[in-house]
């Protein structure tokens, strides 16, 4: 799996890995049970601080897609939790990205159909 | 015998300077990704800022050229004169002149860089990382480089044991010359060691959104580096065991510098077949790249040396030439440019002492037969 990281990007690096690895899980491009890369070894070969993975991963244990151990490393959980509800914040997200397209002059139908692609 | 001296210095700097220069100034250089150190970009061929690349790239290969030519003319001519303290000076000099051809590469690659920014070229910032071969990409079987060390360390051993007298051998060479030879050759052969290991740690190319690709791509390079690593490792090693041996039974210098200008030819045929090879690699994965790669050209002083502060890399792939470079902002970098300036200006100077205080005729007329 391909990570983009953009240094201009407004997003800090630890949430753009974080959204990648998410969407990446999503699209079952990671599978449940795949290992991830060690701190040290993905902090390498992106050449970021050890930390800034740290950070991403426990960001991404803490909401429930990967499990860590000392022993196995991180990997992706085989079950995750699906409470079935938007969170606030991606509420937020959607509908700043609905109010843009809207007055981008994209149509309902253009942005039901981008939803169908990307669910 | 003297002409052995010459044929071995001619063999180390001519192919040397000719593989620079190939390397170094592209004859197609619409075609590569890089261009004197500096990544390729559609503006570089298109209008007005077309024929000023142009003219920068026809500029540095001029001079690197003129260079090459120079240093070869050089050669040539030296090998033809007779060698006293002098021209041997001349022919060491020589070796460093191979450094004067990165000087029109080096003002290429700062003209390339502005013109970037005349043409209003910048830096997208993007990076690609594939997690999928993280650390599991690796060429280098530790135990092929680990081999013809030992075998070298058996050897070095052997002759100190000879020259101390603990083995009772009647070594025709002088006291202690076999011991110096041995650590010479053991000490390259233990120092390439971590070099191969830095390389197979590189950071894994990402040229595509195939992860395959990838892999084999990073494989591939990492290999060739391995390689050239493993051979150059044991003919070292070999040819430290075949000193030893010549040494306790002959303190002919003809049989050393014959020996000598055969590692010297066997390195040179190695150092080619892997730019060869990696050049295949790079032919051969050409058509599977899609995606861009990452533009640092910032980061490289005159497109030789990598200084990135929000890198934490120490270990890079060089830009001009084949193999790794480090990052001299990393503090390991930094020590390790330090010790290797020191070494280089410090031979220089060295060499040039001895040049003109007349120890290089001493040297020339002891040895003479």
């Amino acid at each position: 799996m391909i990570i983009r990281i953009d240094e201009y990007s407004d997003v800090p690096i630890y949430m753009q890995i974080r959204n990648q690895i998410v969407m990446g899980i999503s699209s079952g491009e990671l599978k449940g049970g795949e290992q991830l890369p060690t701190v040290r070894s993905l902090a390498l070969e992106i050449g970021i601080n050890t930390m800034t993975v740290s950070k991403t991963y426990q960001l991404l244990k803490q909401e429930g897609y990967i499990m860590t151990d000392r022993k196995n490393g991180a990997r992706v959980r085989d079950n995750i939790a699906q409470s079935g509800v938007i969170s606030e914040e991606n509420k937020t997200e959607l509908r700043r990205i609905v109010s843009e397209s809207r007055l981008s002059g994209v149509s309902k139908e253009t942005l039901k159909k981008l939803i169908d692609e990307f669910y | 015998m003297t002409w052995l001296i010459k044929v071995i210095m001619f063999v180390c700097i001519v192919p040397t300077v000719i593989l620079m220069y190939m390397l170094g100034f592209s004859r197609n250089p619409g075609r590569k990704k890089m261009i004197l150190g500096v990544r390729d970009n559609p503006k570089f061929h298109e209008g007005e800022g077309g024929k000023k690349f142009d003219a920068i790239v026809d500029s540095a290969r001029k001079g690197g050229l003129i260079i090459t030519a120079a240093v070869v003319i050089m050669s040539i001519i030296m090998m033809f004169m007779p060698v006293n303290g002098t021209t041997l000076l001349t022919w060491i000099l020589l070796v460093f002149a191979l450094f004067l051809v990165v000087v029109p590469y080096g003002k290429g690659n700062t003209e390339l860089k502005n013109l970037k920014k005349e043409l209003g070229i910048t830096k997208s910032g993007v990076t690609y990382t594939d997690i999928t071969n993280t650390n599991v990409v690796h060429a280098l079987k530790l135990p092929w480089i680990f081999l013809p060390n030992a075998l070298a360390l058996i050897g070095t051993v052997a002759a100190v044991l000879i020259d101390l007298g603990v083995i009772g051998l009647d070594v025709a060479s002088e006291k202690y010359a076999l011991t110096l030879m041995s650590i010479s050759f053991l000490f390259v052969g233990v120092i390439m060691v971590p070099i191969a290991i830095l390389m197979d740690n590189t950071r894994n190319m990402v040229i595509s959104r195939d992860s395959n690709i990838n892999a084999n791509y990073s494989r591939a390079k990492k290999k060739t580096w391995a390689d050239l690593f493993i051979a150059m490792s044991w003919a070292n090693a070999l040819c430290l065991i075949a000193y030893d041996i010549v040494l306790v039974f002959t303190s002919s210098e003809t049989a050393v510098l014959a020996g000598t200008v055969l590692y010297s030819a066997v390195i040179m045929a190695i150092v080619i077949i892997g730019v060869i090879t990696q050049q295949q690699v790079e032919r051969r994965y050409d058509r599977d790249t899609e995606l861009e790669l990452q533009d640092d050209d910032d980061n490289w002083i005159l497109g030789l040396f990598y200084y990135n502060p929000n890198d934490t890399r120490l270990n890079v792939e060089k830009r001009l030439g084949y193999g790794g470079t480090v990052n001299v902002a990393h503090p390991a970098g930094k020590v390790i440019m330090i010790i290797s300036a020191v070494i280089i200006i410090g031979s220089i100077v060295f060499l040039i002492y001895m040049g003109a205080t007349g120890q290089f005729d001493e040297s020339v007329m002891i040895n003479k037969p």
